[in-house]
């Protein structure tokens, strides 16, 4: 019997230290070739039949769990029934977005609409929305068997997320699947903890890590991207020597001087010298929220010095809009009504809480602000045209942009609620942040994205516009360039 | 953030290259972050000088930084 016993606490032991040796996370696949013009960058993705570069429409989907993703499955619906007419073509809107920026829960949603297309519509809300994911993460947790795989430094509950959902809403898919379908171009927003930054999953970072995006499933990106602190674990990526022929991105290149330590384009080369620093031997990743929660800095990288950028002074852009859909909540402020000052856990929270949703706020502030830079730099081009055609017709005429842009920044919001019969924002502000709701909060969130949308005024003018140009109208007067930013 | 202008001047309408980048055409005007570029245009290799070296700062909408490419004999 004694025998017995031993063999089983030696039989057990082997297999406690077999499983937990083999218990590590999956490991990015180091690239040994550099191609600029191929992986997953807008570049290299096919922007599809019904997709003109002349209309020009991003995303962005904010974090906030379940309450973010259906808020933002609820814009992409409004987005496929809305039906408009491009260049003589009829098409919906949604085929017109060129890219999506996510964080956290709206990863999901982004990254599940990049892989399947319209299937998001036909399954999402069964597969995502309105299921117990945080349940069926803590029932795993609960499984034995994984307590031996967790039990290793190099596996954790996050490879435990991420696999569920690799098995249960991503199919297994890799950015080789999301590279093979036309726009939009996905980014995949975490944070780099090490070096406290935005990090996205695209070809051009993962580059600089000398590894191959393409291979590597989009559920550990999603992962990455919503991984909530303490409740979860950084995902982790090793980073390689570069690829042999890599090339740094064109802005790179001499960006590094100390003159411009000011500017946002040194600030965004300091950025990728972390990854091309080798000594930094692994990059560990946490949710996208930690370093924006709107997904607005990878659009504003695009516009300083990315896709967007490039085609705008190209003359490509004609009507550039960005849709900002924000899932933020904010609970009525009861500190203020009391004599006590604030305990320690509300403290906690604050101290977690304010800075980002003051960031997220100016994030947004800034593309607005950049884009009515632009557009006021276009009205004064345009009238010193017109003063010396008045006065001065034989003076050289000064030197314009290709094209002048018509920029839209729509913000999606449940404060907005107010304006729409019937519905109290408060339903909505006070919503949790977590991977379960209910199925009728779910239903309300959906239902709220297309009503909110359509009370934009931004949103009614690009409509407007589009019409008028469509049926040969002049613009509306109500909305003149610009209107699309301040009305 | 703030940007500044940049115009490269040509006889022909020519791709300009920042950096190497596909970057707009020549006699318009392009929108770029400020600070040091290399500035040449598209093929056909008919044009001179071979680069523009530039320090891209203290520019206005009216008033671009100009660099001027011939057609080489």
């Amino acid at each position: 019997m004694r025998k017995y016993y031993k063999f089983w606490r030696v039989f057990l032991a082997s297999t406690l230290i077999l499983f937990t040796g083999c218990a590590h996370y999956i490991v990015n696949e180091q690239s040994r070739e550099f191609d600029s013009e191929s992986g997953y960058r807008f570049d290299a993705i096919d922007p599809g039949p019904h997709n003109s570069d002349s209309l020009f429409v991003c995303l962005m989907f904010s974090g906030g769990g379940t309450r973010a993703a259906a808020l933002s499955y609820g814009i992409m619906e409004a987005l496929r029934d809305t039906v408009i007419v491009v260049d003589g073509q009829e098409k919906r809107l949604l085929d017109e977005v060129d890219c999506i920026s996510s964080v956290s829960g709206g990863s999901f949603t982004a990254a599940y609409y990049g892989l399947f297309r319209d299937r998001l519509f036909e399954d999402f809300r069964v597969r995502f929305l309105e299921r117990d994911i945080q349940g069926s993460l803590a029932g795993r947790l609960f499984n034995p068997v994984n307590w031996i795989r967790l039990a290793s430094p190099y596996f954790s509950r996050i490879d435990m997320a991420a696999e569920f959902y690799n098995s249960d809403i991503f199919d297994a898919a890799t950015f080789e699947s999301l590279q093979g379908e036309e726009r939009p171009f996905v980014i995949l927003n975490a944070t780099n903890l090490g070096a406290n930054r935005r990090f996205d999953f695209t070809q051009e970072y993962f580059d600089a890590l000398g590894s191959r995006l393409d291979l590597y499933q989009v559920s550990r990106a999603v992962a990455a991207s919503s991984a909530f602190p303490y409740l979860l674990t950084p995902i982790s990526l090793k980073n390689y020597p570069v690829a042999e022929g890599y090339t740094p991105p064109w802005w790179y290149e001499k960006a590094l001087t100390t003159e411009d330590w000011i500017t946002e384009r040194y600030n965004a080369a300091k950025n990728l010298k972390v990854y091309l620093d080798k000594e930094n031997r692994y990059i560990h990743l946490m949710d996208g929220g930690l370093s924006d929660n709107i997904g607005a800095r990878g659009i504003l990288d695009a516009l300083d010095r990315g896709f967007i950028r490039t085609r705008i002074n190209q003359g490509a852009i004609e009507h550039l809009v960005l849709i900002v859909v924000n899932a933020r909540t904010q609970s009525e402020d009861q500190i203020s009504r009391k004599e006590k000052p604030p305990g320690f856990f509300t403290v906690a929270e604050k101290t977690a809480t304010v800075a980002m949703d003051n960031y997220s706020y100016d994030s947004v502030t800034e593309l607005r602000e950049a884009l009515y830079r632009r557009v006021q730099t276009q009205k004064n081009d345009q009238a010193c045209v017109a003063l010396l055609s008045e006065y001065c017709p034989e003076a050289p005429k000064p030197i314009l942009f290709p094209v002048d842009i018509d920029p839209y920044v729509i913000e999606i919001n449940f404060e907005a609620a107010d304006q729409i019969p019937g519905e109290d924002p408060r339903y909505y502000l006070d919503l949790p942040t977590s991977f379960k709701l209910s199925k009728e909060q779910v239903a309300k969130l959906i239902a709220i994205g297309p009503k909110l949308l359509q009370t934009s005024p931004q949103y009614q003018c690009l409509l407007e516009v589009l019409a008028a140009k469509e049926e040969g109208r002049p613009r509306p007067e109500a909305c003149p360039i610009g209107a699309g930013i301040f009305p | 953030m703030a940007k500044e202008y940049l115009v490269a001047l040509f006889p022909r309408t020519r791709r300009v290259m920042i950096n190497g980048q596909y970057m707009g055409i020549t006699n318009t005007k392009l929108e770029l972050e400020s600070g040091p570029y290399e500035v040449t245009l598209g093929p056909p290799d008919n044009f001179t000088p071979e680069k523009h070296d530039i320090d891209l700062r203290d520019t206005a909408s009216l008033k671009p930084r100009v660099v001027v490419f011939e057609v080489a004999s």
